[in-house]
C-alpha cells in the first residue's frame, strides 16, 4: 500500500481557469507510473498476456489497456500509467507475466506528477513554451513525445479520450523537482488568456 | 541551430540533442599491451575533417537513444542519420573544392573562394601557379 501520508509535488497549488473556458490547469496527484525497459517480441506477448494490449511500437505513440496507458518513449522503453492506488497491483501482475523475459520494471510513481492542460488555447500556451511542432496536423490524440518546455523536459501527452464537445486535454509528465517551476511557466504562458498569475515557490521571478 | 531527424522521434530541434564526438571509435582490444602513444592516440586524438564527418548524437530530451549523423561541417548541412551499429551510407554533397579547403558555402574569404558560376569576383583558382 502506497503511504497514506505522501503529499503530491503540486498539493499546495489549486486547479486555475482562465474565462470561457479558454484554459485551465490542474495537478492529476497520485497517478501510478511504471517504467518498463525489455526488447523484443516475446516482453509484448507477456505483456499483451497479461493487459490485453500490446505496448506500441511506432515511435512516440501510446496503446490502452483497462489498467494502464501506455506510452512509448523509446524504442525498449514505456511507462505505464496507472489509475492512483493501483500501481503495485500492475507492478506484480507485469513481474509474474514477465518472469522469463530479459527484463526491467521499476515504480516510478513518486518521481513524476502530470499536469493536465486543458482548454481551446491549451495547445497555443504550449507552443509558447516549446520547439516541437504542436500543429493538430503533427501531433494528434493519443500521440506522446518527450521534448523541452522552458528550461526543462517533459514528456507531452496529448489525451485520447476526449469526449464529443470538449476541447483537447494535454498531459505533461514532469519531474518533482521541476513540477512547480513547469506550473508557473504554463499560469505565465497563459496570462494573456486569463490564467492566474503564479508565484513560484522559491521565490523567483516569471518576468525578468 | 539546426533541425536533426532522430531515427526514432522524426525531426526535432538541435535543443533537444546532446553532441557525442566522432562516431566509429572502438575501444582496443589489448589496451593492457598498449604505450601510452598509442593509448593517448585512442583517447585524445581525432580527425577533424572539413567536409563529411561522421558524430554521434543523443536524443537527450525525446527518447534519449544514441544515434550517428554525417554532417558536412563545411555547411552544416546533415546529409544521413542512422543508428548505432548500422555501418555509414554513402552521400553526395558539396565539399570544400578551394584551394586552402575554404568552404564553397558560407564562407567570407573570397580570396581564397572558388567562384562558381554566376558569383560574381574573380576565381582565385586562376592565380595559383
Amino acid at each position: 500500500m502506497a503511504d497514506a501520508r505522501r503529499i503530491s509535488p503540486l498539493a499546495d497549488r489549486a486547479r486555475i481557469e482562465a474565462p470561457d473556458g479558454a484554459a485551465s490547469l490542474a495537478e492529476l496527484p497520485h497517478l501510478g507510473r511504471l517504467i518498463l525497459r525489455a526488447d523484443g517480441a516475446a516482453a509484448a506477448r507477456a505483456v499483451k498476456k497479461a493487459l490485453g494490449a500490446e505496448p506500441p511500437t511506432e515511435p512516440n505513440t501510446s496503446s490502452r489497456s483497462k489498467e494502464a496507458l501506455m506510452l512509448w518513449l523509446g524504442p525498449d522503453e514505456w511507462m505505464l500509467v496507472t489509475e492512483p492506488g493501483s500501481e503495485e497491483a500492475l507492478f506484480d501482475q507485469l513481474k509474474d507475466a514477465l518472469s522469463e523475459t530479459h527484463c526491467q520494471l521499476v515504480d516510478v510513481s513518486d518521481q513524476l506528477t502530470n499536469i493536465e492542460l486543458s482548454g481551446a488555447r491549451a495547445r497555443e500556451i504550449l507552443m509558447k513554451l516549446t520547439t516541437l511542432d504542436l500543429h493538430p496536423r503533427q501531433i494528434g490524440p493519443g500521440d506522446v513525445a518527450g521534448t523541452t518546455f522552458g528550461s526543462v523536459t517533459a514528456t507531452l501527452f496529448v489525451t485520447d479520450d476526449v469526449k464529443k464537445h470538449e476541447t483537447q486535454r494535454f498531459q505533461l509528465i514532469v519531474r518533482r523537482s521541476v513540477a512547480d517551476y513547469m506550473w508557473c511557466l504554463l499560469a505565465e504562458a497563459g496570462r494573456e488568456f486569463g490564467l492566474p498569475e503564479q508565484q513560484p515557490r522559491s521565490g523567483e521571478t516569471m518576468r525578468p | 541551430m539546426f533541425v536533426i531527424e532522430c531515427p526514432w522521434c522524426g525531426r526535432r530541434d538541435q535543443s533537444e540533442f546532446s553532441y557525442g564526438g566522432e562516431a566509429h571509435i572502438a575501444r582496443p582490444e589489448n589496451s593492457s599491451e598498449m604505450g601510452d602513444d598509442t593509448w593517448s592516440e585512442f583517447v585524445f586524438l581525432r580527425t577533424n575533417p572539413k567536409g563529411v564527418f561522421a558524430e554521434r548524437w543523443n536524443h537527450a530530451a525525446g527518447c534519449r537513444r544514441w544515434f550517428n549523423a554525417l554532417r558536412n561541417t563545411a555547411t552544416d548541412e546533415i546529409l544521413a542519420v542512422y543508428r548505432i551499429g548500422e555501418q555509414s551510407p554513402t552521400v553526395t554533397t558539396i565539399l570544400p573544392a578551394t584551394p586552402c579547403g575554404e568552404a564553397p558555402i558560407g564562407s567570407g574569404n573570397d580570396a581564397a573562394k572558388v567562384m562558381r558560376d554566376g558569383e560574381a569576383g574573380k576565381s582565385a583558382v586562376e592565380d595559383v601557379p
